[in-house]
């Protein structure tokens, strides 16, 4: 904030604190003291107006025992260095001097240090060293906002040097929320932190991966390891609407267009991370918050700091881990010769084929596919300030190599950044400069086929991915293809994508506690893609010379995409806080547009030259490329928003905050919302009634809030009924002709409407050290936009509309604990969430959706995309049993085969005996993170975990030789029935495309759902600081070496299966069931450095 | 800074699409596409007896085994594309006559187009579902949640009204200019008509309609002298042709032999092959009826080449090259191909010992580069469909003749390549029964692989036989010590309930008053 160097107060008989406060709000001097100093003070009154900080803090210290000075910006009390040093047993008094520095080693300017029991007192200055007179045994005690005090035994040494421990409870931190700031005691929002601490020094590939775990309720899945197509599902308090579920995404007060571009931040930049998620935080961002906000705010120079550079480096390596097991080849021949014999049909192999199997297996495709991926991160930044500039430069390089094997896939990234502030006399301007690159090379085909075609086949000897005259072979299980030779000669997809993002920001003081800013920015991202598809020789095993894909032998293709789009962002703000007295007030009346254009092109050939990729004889123009006409999207929204709060003796919190949004993406009539909110707060623990706490436990406050949110997440130009013309639809004498779709549009389509109510407290107890949060909400979501559930007799082309509801409930903890004892430092956090959703409208009132046999169910009173489907009433024992069961039409069942449950009675197993089976978000959903300290070691750890979570898969992960398209079964298929194993999990084997195998596996039920809870040791680091005397003789200020570890451990039930693998997008949104075929799963070592200098 | 009214720059809204007579042809072509897909051509075999899916198992062949329910992939895909198709036709129609640019003329002829596509849908729809949702113009959205079904033969008598009404006004294929090949006919209404009514076996109305055709009253058609090259993309557009599907390269291409074709000849997988059934149906070049006395394939009516690659088979490949197919496990792969031999059942390779021919045209410039991406028109109505409907119907209405004959099934058996001997060309002796089994087994041969099998044996009502009796492929299988016929399972298809699909299971949810057919 902007703030004069002048003063304003009149108190009477008041608290040099309350003063202290005042001149902090006032003025952006920070003031060091420690509350046992104000004890011995006395109550001042003071009528100025105007009066510059010295005057006022002369005023203060008149007749009293302490005195100040300052430096640079900040104000230091200290007692006054009276007589006293000369009274007493002076003899035995001895000087004594020192550091004080953080935990990462840093100096720690402005550090209060007493001798206990007397008035002696001294101060760090700006190195963080100081020098005090002290007796031999007495206690030296050091204090500071920000950090826990700490007191050491003098026992009589000449140098002392000390390190403090940040505070991470302190009431007086100061946290982001929506286009501002707030000491943590007044806020009244339901806003969770995540401190860089968090965030830095782990091997992650970008921010998303880093938050998971760190706060409750933001529920980050990984749906994919792969460093080219890092898939995550990112929800804030669960799932609140059919549409688009994503948080709206601020950094340094920009929004962005989409959460995922979090991930073009390099995370060490990173200073804080606010998660607003109630009405009462985030109605100031209306029409777009109804899913909450996150806000990252980058790290900053701080005045009158040295400049200090810090360089980190990280090196590792990302290994796979292949979860399933497939069996041996001769095992598995004679298993699929059962599964065809049981179904009557002729086994495959012959003995002497199972014999030759026998001799040896071959590697597993899925291994032979993968390696080890190398993965390294590299920053440096340049801190620090003047009396009147700050700055920040750092530069970032990010490397993760891909564990497909193939030409040199992986992902890169560049970071650099500028924050730069300046005061002007009474203007204030900051810019901020922030660039990155991100260069991913990865396989240019579909990555679930890629795995689906290494893993589905037996390690039979005659299976050979490549042979030693580097020639590849295909099998009948491959059909006409092989995986290695499409990574490794297939071609690849290259994309090449800058990103640009400037903020300038201008604040000036207009009157006492009005203060205007303007804030300007842009964000550009050109972005390219190119897809190169090359044709390989596959040969036939048999030794022929003549390729088997010979007739593919022109098949080059090329396809080019180039992007552009701009956001820009004008932001014009009215900031008023003052104080009078007990009352504090502060309001914000802002307007705001964001611009947004993109304009693309796309560019695909086939047939081209194999080389060049330039077009040839024969050369096809895929007439679905597209120019820029056909690539642009225009949108804009113009937004009126404010906020007005009142504090009553920073006891009583009242907060109210609205925003008024207009939309292009509406007709003229629905075009504008208003999203108010209200929130309330009282700290009880100011009460004099509640003192005790106060005393004991420490802080207590109990606020709530209630408001409407909006979500206008609908694709542009929803509005019209367009035609769209496609090429090449059809013909006439050998002419190709175009043919029009359409789609029809609804001029009546407005915002979703969320009304979200949360109530919450926050306290501490143990004299501050446990502290806790706690918040339950309740959001109701209505006008959901919706594609409308229709008869198919309607031929399609329903447009959108607002025809849902939804209801969302859930809760939040946070704990937070230190513990000292001698040299330990001990850390503990724990965030734990749940929220459960329920359908309370939609059109149609229920929608089955069916991907292969895996179905899901929209209906009113159930969670959002429920699985459903047939229940298993064990596997038929016999005949007789066969006989009294209820079948399904067309099937008749072998003891062995599975038995469902016939739910309406009525003797036969149809659509009627489905049950509700399962829900696939993810529930109590947890945290935790310890850490500890012991001299220069440090070790941290956090979990991660989700208590509660249905997951359904097919394919061949569940079923032996699956459709007849897999050769292969895994070890975790073994416990199947056969007549001496009649008490087996899995049915007897049948062979593919039977009425038997279409009966066990292809019904869709219970079969198919997976316990998908787990906990995983996310992050593990052991680090070790250098003594400071070691690293100094170097002229480094900190030196620590780390190693880490990630993913090392994970607890689930299905070992077979990542359990974090979904079929559903943030949204619930999902392409296909999950067949299982993921990316591998990755366990990283690693080790890192730390430099400061 | 964007303004707030923003509009689409790649699309057009409603306010600017019906301008022109290119865009009105446009909407008119995608109702072309949506009136038959090469999918279907595919897949209806595998509703029959004619082929057996051995590869994965697709919900035609669960259709066939009689293990479908109301959820099955296949009732709800065809349903859905009926009615989007109808919709296009609807809306073409409600908007067509806002083109002022366009002669009124020209305007009766497409939408005359579009009325026999519409038409069309809704004989698919009666015939496979039975009594379904009919109407003719677009309906909203709370109609199409209370809309009742109209009885099958309502919807088949207007399907009639309409073809006939249309085949007055559409020009047939001589009054097209050539740019036009390609367009529904005066004929193709007409052909399209006879199939409804031998459908419904209306045999008088189908007489009458082939009649037509055959006196050359709607255009002129004849037998194509070649039948292996009949469904060569040099021979489009020839005399047989009623009505086929328009593909055009490079783009506008079908695939579906990429599964189907030899795996020497480039083919990805075999997913279903031809059954020892279909290989047995053909007669011996002189009239005979194979036994098992006779080489396995020698002197066979040569439709039987021209349809099927069995173990033996000379195969052309793309540069002109002949070699030989084996598809026996103890045979010896020609040199430098990959093998097409087979190997079991739920293998990549054939399930039966036999791969497609049909349609596989050797030029290659008939392909995108190489692949099996394919330019071929594929055929809907062609003029022996028309012979052997009225051979069929004279026959049922017992005044089958050797005038009939002769101009029926003897011209497709010299056409095909029989001997010139009487017991191949003349009309045999024999009951009205087993004259039946005659022409049947005949149209079974002259129309195998082309989709239309599943819909005789289904209006024959012996589906319940020939698709539960199991399915044999070659004498491949040597489990028993010697060779002996492949054995396929049969299906449980129901007679009581498999002979209508059911209604989508969807469609019922959200319309209570569809009610569901028999069974399901």
């Amino acid at each position: 904030g902007s703030f004069a160097q002048q003063v304003s107060l009149t108190e009477k008989r008041v608290g040099l604190e309350q003063v202290f406060r005042e001149i902090k709000r006032q003025t952006d001097y920070d003031i060091f003291y420690n509350l046992d100093m104000l004890q011995q003070t006395q109550p001042i009154s003071i009528s100025v107006r105007n009066a510059p900080v010295r005057q006022v803090l002369d005023i203060c210290f008149r007749n009293q025992p302490l005195s100040y000075y300052i430096e640079g910006k900040t104000i230091i009390i200290r007692q006054k260095p009276a007589a006293t040093t000369l009274t007493g047993a002076a003899s035995r008094q001895t000087s004594v001097s020192g550091r004080v520095t953080d935990q990462a080693g840093s100096a720690l300017p402005g550090i209060s240090i007493r001798v206990k029991g007397s008035t002696n007192g001294s101060v760090t200055d700006a190195e963080g060293r100081f020098r005090i007179t002290a007796a031999t045994g007495s206690v030296l005690v050091f204090t500071s906002i920000g950090y826990q005090s700490k007191e050491v035994t003098f026992s009589g040494q000449p140098e002392l040097n000390v390190q403090l421990e940040e505070d991470r409870q302190a009431l007086n931190d100061v946290v982001v929320v929506g286009y501002g700031t707030q000491r943590k005691a007044s806020v009244v929002g339901a806003v969770d932190q995540v401190r860089a601490a968090q965030i830095e020094d782990r091997p992650v590939g970008n921010v998303m991966q880093a938050l998971q775990g760190t706060a409750p309720s933001l529920v980050i899945q990984q749906r994919s390891m792969n460093p080219n197509d890092n898939t995550m599902n990112i929800n804030l308090r669960g799932i609140s609407t059919f549409g688009n579920n994503s948080p709206l995404l601020v950094i340094d007060g920009i929004i962005n267009e989409d959460v995922g571009a979090m991930n073009n931040l390099n995370p060490n930049d990173i200073e804080s991370v606010s998660i607003l998620k109630d009405a009462g935080s985030a109605a100031i961002y209306g029409s777009r918050s109804a899913n909450g906000v996150i806000l990252i705010t980058t790290k900053k120079g701080k005045k009158g700091m040295k400049p200090t550079v810090r360089l980190s480096a990280l090196a590792g390596s990302q290994n796979p881990e292949i979860l399933v097991k497939p069996l041996k080849g001769y095992q598995n021949a004679l298993l699929r010769n059962d599964s065809y014999v049981n179904s009557g049909a002729n086994p495959i192999y012959s003995s002497e084929q199972i014999r030759q199997f026998a001799t040896g297996d071959s590697e597993y495709f899925l291994k032979g596919i993968l390696k080890n991926g190398f993965q390294q991160n590299h920053n440096i930044s340049v801190q620090g300030g003047s009396d009147n500039s700050t700055y920040l430069v750092s530069l970032g390089y990010y490397d993760q190599r891909s564990n497909f094997k193939g030409p040199d896939f992986g992902l890169r990234r560049y970071n650099l950044r500028t924050n730069l502030t300046t005061d002007i006399g009474k203007l204030k301007l900051s810019a901020i400069m922030w660039y990155d690159r991100n260069d991913g090379k990865s396989f240019q085909g579909d990555n679930g086929f890629l795995i689906a075609n290494s893993s589905r086949l037996p390690v039979y000897n005659n299976y050979v991915l490549k042979g030693e005259n580097g020639r590849y072979y295909n099998n009948d299980v491959l059909t006409n293809g092989n995986p290695l030779m499409d990574l490794e000669q297939g071609g690849f997809i290259q994309q090449n994508n800058d990103h640009f993002q400037g903020s300038l920001n201008a604040e000036i003081e207009i009157f006492k506690g009005l203060k205007a800013r303007g804030i300007a920015s842009l964000d550009l991202r050109p972005e390219n893609r190119l897809i190169r598809r090359f044709y390989h020789p596959l040969y036939n095993l048999s030794g022929d010379e003549t390729p088997v894909n010979i007739q593919n032998s022109a098949q080059y293709s090329i396809e080019d995409y180039n992007g552009k789009s701009t956001l820009l962002n004008l932001q014009a703000l009215l900031d008023y806080n003052r104080s009078f007295g007990k009352h504090n007030v502060y309001g914000l009346a802002a307007f705001s547009n964001e611009s947004y254009r993109q304009r693309r092109f796309e560019l695909r050939q086939q047939l081209v030259d194999p080389v060049l990729g330039i077009p040839t004889t024969g050369t096809i123009f895929d007439k679905t490329s597209y120019n820029t006409v056909g690539g642009t999207t225009e949108r804009s929204i113009y937004s009126w928003f404010g906020r007005a709060g009142y504090n009553l003796a920073d006891r009583y919190l009242f907060e109210a905050n609205f925003r008024y949004d207009g939309s292009s993406k509406f007709a003229r009539s629905n075009r504008w919302g208003f999203f108010p909110s209200v929130s309330l707060g009282w700290r009880l623990s100011e009460e004099t009634f509640f003192r005790f706490w106060k005393d004991k436990l420490g802080d207590l406050k109990i606020r709530g809030s209630y408001g409407q949110l909006g979500n206008q997440a609908v694709d542009d130009y929803q509005t019209f009924t367009t035609y769209d013309i496609y090429q090449d639809q059809y013909g006439f004498n050998n002419v190709s002709l175009p043919g029009t779709g359409y789609t029809f549009g609804n001029p009546d389509l407005k915002w979703e409407t969320n009304t979200t109510f949360n109530i919450g407290a926050d306290a501490t107890f143990l004299s501050g050290k446990l502290t806790a949060s706690f918040d339950y909400f309740r959001k109701n979501t209505k006008d959901i936009l919706l594609t409308p559930q229709t008869p198919l007799v309607l031929g399609g082309a329903v447009p959108r509309a607002n025809l849902g509801a939804m209801v969302n409930n859930g809760w939040e903890l946070t704990l937070n604990y230190q513990l000292r004892h001698s040299d330990f430092v001990h850390n503990f956090g724990v965030n734990l969430a749940d929220s459960w959703n329920k359908v309370t409208r939609f059109e149609g009132d229920e929608q089955i959706s069916k991907s292969d046999e895996i179905e899901r169910i929209i209906r009113v009173g159930l969670p959002l995309y429920s699985y459903f489907g047939y229940k298993r009433a064990g596997l038929f024992r016999n005949a007789d049993e066969i006989k009294e069961s209820a079948l399904p039409i067309g099937v008749s069942p072998s003891p062995g085969d599975v038995k469902y449950v016939d739910r309406n009675g009525d003797g036969i197993i149809d659509d009627n005996d489905r049950f509700v089976l399962g829900h696939a978000f993810p529930r109590l959903t947890f945290g935790f993170n310890y850490d500890i300290q012991w001299k220069g070691f440090d070790l941290n750890m956090l979990w991660q975990g989700v208590g509660k979570r249905d997951m359904a898969l097919r394919g061949e992960t569940i079923e032996p030789f699956h459709g007849g398209y897999s050769f292969v079964m895994f070890e975790h298929q073994l416990d199947y029935w056969t007549p001496g194993n009649p008490d087996a999990y899995w049915p007897r084997l049948t062979s593919p495309g039977t009425a038997s195998t279409s009966n066990n596996y292809g019904k869709g039920s219970d079969f198919n759902i997976f316990d998908a809870s787990y906990i995983r040791l996310k992050n593990i680091q052991v680090g070790y600081t250098l003594p400071t005397a070691m690293s100094s003789k170097a002229g480094m200020r900190k030196v620590r070496l780390f190693v880490s570890g990630q993913n090392l451990l994970t607890i689930s039930k299905n070992t077979f299966i990542d359990p974090e693998s979904t079929e559903f997008g943030s949204s619930m949104n999902a392409g296909g069931a999950n067949s299982a075929r993921n990316y591998p799963l990755l366990k990283y070592i690693g080790a890192g450095l730390d430099i400061e200098f | 800074c964007v303004k707030m009214d923003v509009v689409p720059t790649n699309k057009f809204t409603d306010e600017t699409y019906w301008t022109s007579e290119d865009k009105a042809n446009s909407v008119l072509n995608m109702a072309y596409r949506q009136m038959f897909s090469s999918d279907y051509i595919f897949a209806n075999e595998i509703l029959s007896d004619n082929v057996y899916n051995g590869y994965g198992s697709t919900n035609e062949k669960l259709i066939a085994t009689g293990v479908a329910d109301a959820s099955n992939g296949r009732f709800q895909a065809d349903w859905k594309a009926c009615y989007e198709g109808i919709k296009t036709c609807h809306t073409f129609l409600a908007n067509v006559d806002r083109v002022t640019a366009m002669s009124a003329e020209k305007r009766e002829q497409r939408k005359a187009e579009i009325r026999f596509i519409r038409a069309s849908l809704y004989l698919q729809l009666a015939t496979w579902y039975g009594d379904v949702p009919h109407f003719t113009e677009d309906i909203t959205l709370e109609q199409s949640k209370t809309i009742t079904r109209k009885p099958q033969a309502e919807v088949l008598a207007w399907v009639h009204q309409e073809l006939e009404a249309v085949s007055s006004i559409l020009p047939s294929k001589e009054q097209y200019a050539a740019a036009d090949n390609g367009r529904i006919t005066s004929g193709a209404t007409i052909a399209l008509n006879a199939r409804a009514y031998l459908w419904e076996n209306n045999w008088q109305k189908v007489i009458e309609n082939c009649e037509k055709l055959m006196g050359n009253t709607f255009g002129s058609y004849d037998l194509f002298g070649n039948y292996e090259q009949l469904f060569w993309a040099q021979n489009e557009y020839n005399s047989e042709i009623i009505l086929s599907s328009q593909y055009v390269l490079p783009l506008r291409v079908w695939g579906n032999l990429v599964d189907y074709a030899p795996i020497s000849a480039g083919a990805r997988l075999c997913l279903a092959g031809p059954t020892q059934g279909l290989v047995d149906s053909y007669l011996m070049k002189d009239g005979r009826r194979w036994t098992a006395a006779d080489a396995p394939y020698a002197n066979r009516d040569p439709r039987l080449n021209a349809t099927i690659v069995y173990d033996g088979s000379q195969w052309k490949d793309r540069s002109g090259v002949e070699y030989t197919i084996i598809t026996h496990p103890d045979g010896t792969t020609a040199p430098g191909k990959p093998s097409d031999k087979y190997t079991g059942a739920g293998t990549a390779q054939t399930p039966t010992g036999y791969y497609y021919r049909k349609y596989a045209d050797p030029a290659p410039g008939t392909y995108v580069s190489g692949g099996w991406n394919s330019s071929l028109n594929l055929p809907i109505i062609r003029f022996a469909d028309v012979l052997l409907m009225y051979a069929e119907a004279k026959n049922e209405l017992n005044q089958m003749n050797s005038g009939v004959w002769d101009q029926t099934i003897k011209k497709l058996r010299q056409r095909a390549g029989f001997d010139n001997v009487p017991a191949a060309m003349n009309l045999p002796t024999g009951s009205q029964a087993e004259l039946r089994e005659v022409i049947r087994n005949e149209r079974r041969v002259e129309l195998a692989l082309e989709g239309l099998r599943v819909y005789d044996i289904r209006r024959w009502r012996t589906a319940e036989t020939v698709l539960t009796q199991g399915f044999r492929g070659a004498k491949f299988d040597k489990s028993s010590g010697t060779y002996d016929y492949i054995k396929l399972p049969g299906g449980n298809f129901s007679r009581s309930r498999d002979y209508l699909w059911a209604i989508p299971r969807s469609e019922r949810i959200q319309n209570p008053n569809l009610t569901q057919n028999p069974g399901y």
